[in-house]
């Protein structure tokens, strides 16, 4: 156990020592993240209406409604992105087979590579959150921060394995994320990511329900607007959980499936 | 457990024909027909360190990378104290320090330092441990300074020092080395070669397999040499009694005896 905290950190330590020696990308994104608050906060004065308020689920503005849609894609989209993303590097620098000669197994590879995208990403929730608190009145005051944590950790544990599915994709064919413009695309539609799926037609309504996104989203906002607590949102976050049980070994099978294709052909290194 | 520290039997490795356009995109599924290995056999003793001596493509790091568990052989079968290459490759990793041979295979904005450390954390040393073999490698291969610099500041000379530090790491019972002092300047190849024979091979127990095409370095560092040609080992002798059997009078005419390129070089003078 102590042994695979180690790793993680190592992997965690690599990836954070490496974005050190790019100190202004931080700076770039928190002016990024500013920007993005104020625009959304906006576009929630123009479209706010008392009718509007009523029609969303917890309540509230459509500023933190859309807010959290937005920065909770932008998570999603991390989870998604973190393996192929690692694996490009690697290969690309010349490492990856470096990586694979070493005593580590195939999953601490995979978890180590996700560790230092997962707490970026939920920073950067926490930037915009804290830039639309500060500037534009967002409201925090019910949040539930453990309820907020547990719905990141599950969000992320369901969406990685999609992510592999992409890396594993990459190892075979030189080019990854075939599915993400899809599921991103798809979730953009019927998650629930700007406005409430319940306005949606009854057929993408369906659609909805098998999309962990909206989930995901629901059980974001319950958290942090409408202050539930896990005894709440233990609904949706078992959906997602089912999602990470059936995804996670499939994925893991995948890749290993597919590394073993390249070691086969001779692939490995090749981009 | 095997008293070989290495062992070969009848190893084949085919690729798939390299594949341009659309039909990359079906490389993975393609059938190997390119022979890169046509059935070697030889062992490597606990203790021994034994050369690699072929002409570019005759299946060196090939062969190499097979034991590193980089590749899977197509038939026969490889082992590494015991533990076969294709069914255990944690064990054999256990066992396993490798130099790929190429300048690449660093993180680029990483020091030197934190490149070993976490490689070192990758192969389960503790963290005063690698600290303190950190040091030992540093002093050892004169790294002194660069250790502390980016890796993409370092000469290419440098980061093969830096590799081969790597591989040695967490003190490998075996060692495989594709072409070690391709890099290095006459000096630190021949403080190398004196590191490697006194320190690493009768020290500390360690077996080698290097491949390289400086014939001084097969020739203070092996005691054999096996010599491949086309896939084929051609023979697996001691210096002594490679240049008896083929009547040549030293190790390079031995070579191009076996290799049948005695012919060619004479009518390339010739000409």
């Amino acid at each position: 156990m102590m042994r695979a905290v180690r790793e993680l950190w190592a992997f965690f330590w690599r990836d954070l020592s490496i974005a050190r020696t790019y100190r202004t990308v931080f700076v770039i994104e928190a002016v990024e993240a500013l920007f993005g608050v104020a625009m959304f906060y906006y576009v929630a004065r123009f479209v706010d209406s008392p009718q509007l308020e009523h029609a969303l689920p917890e309540g509230g503005s459509y500023f933190a409604f859309s807010l959290i849609g937005f920065v909770f894609l932008d998570y999603l989209n991390a989870a998604m992105d973190a393996f192929d993303r690692s694996l490009e590097e690697a290969r690309d620098a010349g490492v990856l087979e470096h990586l694979l000669v070493t005593q580590t197994s195939l999953p601490m590879l995979l978890a180590g590579s996700a560790t230092y995208p997962f707490v970026v990403s939920a920073l950067r929730i926490a930037v915009y959150v804290a830039w639309g608190a500060v500037l534009f009145a967002f409201p925090l005051h019910d949040a539930n921060w453990a309820a907020v944590f547990a719905v990141l950790i599950v969000t992320f544990l369901a969406f990685a394995g999609f992510g592999i599915l992409s890396a594993s994709f990459l190892l075979l064919f030189k080019r990854g994320n075939p599915g993400k413009w899809f599921l991103l695309g798809v979730s953009g539609v019927t998650g629930g990511m700007l406005f409430p799926t319940t306005i949606l037609p009854d057929w993408l309504q369906v659609v909805a329900k098998f999309n962990p996104v909206t989930y995901a989203l629901d059980a974001m906002r319950a958290a942090l607007l409408g202050g539930e607590g896990l005894h709440s949102v233990w609904r949706p976050l078992l959906v997602l959980l089912a999602f990470a049980a059936v995804l996670l070994p499939i994925s893991m099978l995948a890749f290993a499936w597919a590394l073993r294709r390249t070691k086969t052909t001779g692939t490995l290194m090749h981009r | 457990m095997s008293d070989h520290a290495i062992q070969v039997e009848a190893l084949e490795k085919f690729f798939p024909p390299a594949r341009s356009g659309w039909r990359a995109f079906l490389q993975p599924f393609e059938k190997a027909t390119v022979s890169a290995l046509a059935g070697i056999s030889f062992e490597v003793q606990a203790g021994e360190a034994v050369a690699l001596l072929g002409a570019n493509g005759a299946g060196k790091s090939t062969l190499l990378r097979i034991l590193a568990t980089l590749l899977l052989p197509t038939q026969g079968r490889a082992q590494i104290a015991g533990f076969d290459t294709a069914t255990q490759p944690r064990a054999v990793r256990r066992q396993l320090g490798y130099h790929a041979g190429s300048d690449l295979g660093f993180y680029a904005r990483l020091t030197g330092r934190e490149n070993l450390r976490f490689f070192g954390r990758l192969n389960h040393l503790a963290p005063s441990a690698v600290t303190k073999r950190v040091s030992e490698l540093a002093e050892q291969f004169s790294l002194g300074e660069a250790l502390d610099r980016q890796v993409r500041t370092l000469s290419s000379g440098t980061v093969q020092r830096l590799s081969l530090a790597r591989a040695l790491l967490h003190a490998p019972r075996v060692l495989l080395l594709d072409e070690p002092t391709r890099s290095l300047d006459a000096i630190a190849a021949a403080e190398f070669r004196r590191f490697l024979k006194s320190d690493v091979l009768r020290a500390g127990g360690t077996s080698l397999l290097f491949a390289s095409h400086s014939l001084q370095e097969v020739e203070l560092l092996a005691d054999r040499i096996a010599v491949i040609d086309a896939g084929r080992l051609l023979a697996c002798h001691t210096l002594d009694t490679l240049r008896q059997k083929t009547g040549a009078a030293s190790l390079e005419e031995a070579f191009l005896r076996l290799t049948g390129r005695k012919g060619h070089l004479v009518e390339e003078a010739a000409e």
